[in-house]
């Protein structure tokens, strides 16, 4: 009899508190579990680079085309796909 | 989501999202590089634009979050619609959210404030015959 009641009292006083606890906890850190790690600033960056609406396609070697007579009268121009003059801004945190 | 990637595809869509409207409501082309450089960043951002299929007309968006630095590279044509003012007001707004830890909020709201500054205004009247 004592040993059911006590038995029973266990789960009642901490059994139960904790179930409780452990559910309050999964229920806090779920967010940031699903998200992964957060960005902080100051600390380490651990991702590899990603870049959106980067190059389409990988560009062939130039070493490796053919070479191709040049059109007559065709002006000399720097190569396609490089930016003349670039401008913009610079920030840091 | 696997563990270590820099944004969860939820916020990937975001800032593709953005960089879709910010395309659409200027006409130029946009692309964000979120990573460490290997040299400076300024002439990294450069390399990065010239990368790109069309870099004159094209705005990249450079942030290092380790280095905590951030670049707006404009090519020579998307500098006409897009004023280094403008750019920088934008880089405030990014540089506000980044040092809060909001990757994600900072290039979404970044960029759609670039593709709203680089709206190219309508021409009117251009195609009427000039009158006396």
């Amino acid at each position: 009899m004592i040993a059911e009641l006590s038995g029973h009292t266990v789960l009642v006083f901490v059994g139960i508190p904790v179930l409780v606890a452990a559910v309050l906890a999964l229920l806090v850190f779920a967010g940031s579990i699903a998200s992964g790690p957060r960005y902080r600033p100051g600390l380490s960056w651990w991702a590899p680079p990603v870049w959106i609406n980067g190059p389409v396609a990988t560009k062939p070697d130039p070493a490796n085309l053919p070479e191709l007579p040049a059109a007559p009268g065709t002006p000399a121009t720097a190569g396609a796909g490089v930016a003349r003059t670039t401008g913009g801004a610079s920030a840091s945190w | 989501m696997p563990v270590g990637d820099a944004f969860t595809p939820d916020q990937l869509h975001d800032i593709e999202r953005a960089v879709r409207h910010a395309e659409e409501a200027s006409g130029l082309h946009f692309s964000v590089y979120v990573g460490g450089a290997d040299s400076e960043t300024r002439p990294f951002a450069v390399e990065l634009l010239n990368e790109l299929d069309d870099p004159d007309h094209t705005v990249l968006v450079y942030v290092d979050p380790a280095g905590r630095r951030l670049e707006i590279v404009t090519g020579a044509e998307a500098k006409r619609q897009l004023s280094d003012t403008a750019a920088g007001l934008a880089a405030l707004t990014m540089q506000t959210s980044f040092a809060t830890g909001d990757l994600t909020g900072g290039l979404v709201t970044g960029v759609q404030q670039l593709g709203t500054n680089a709206h190219q205004a309508p021409l009117l009247h251009a195609n009427e015959p000039h009158k006396q």
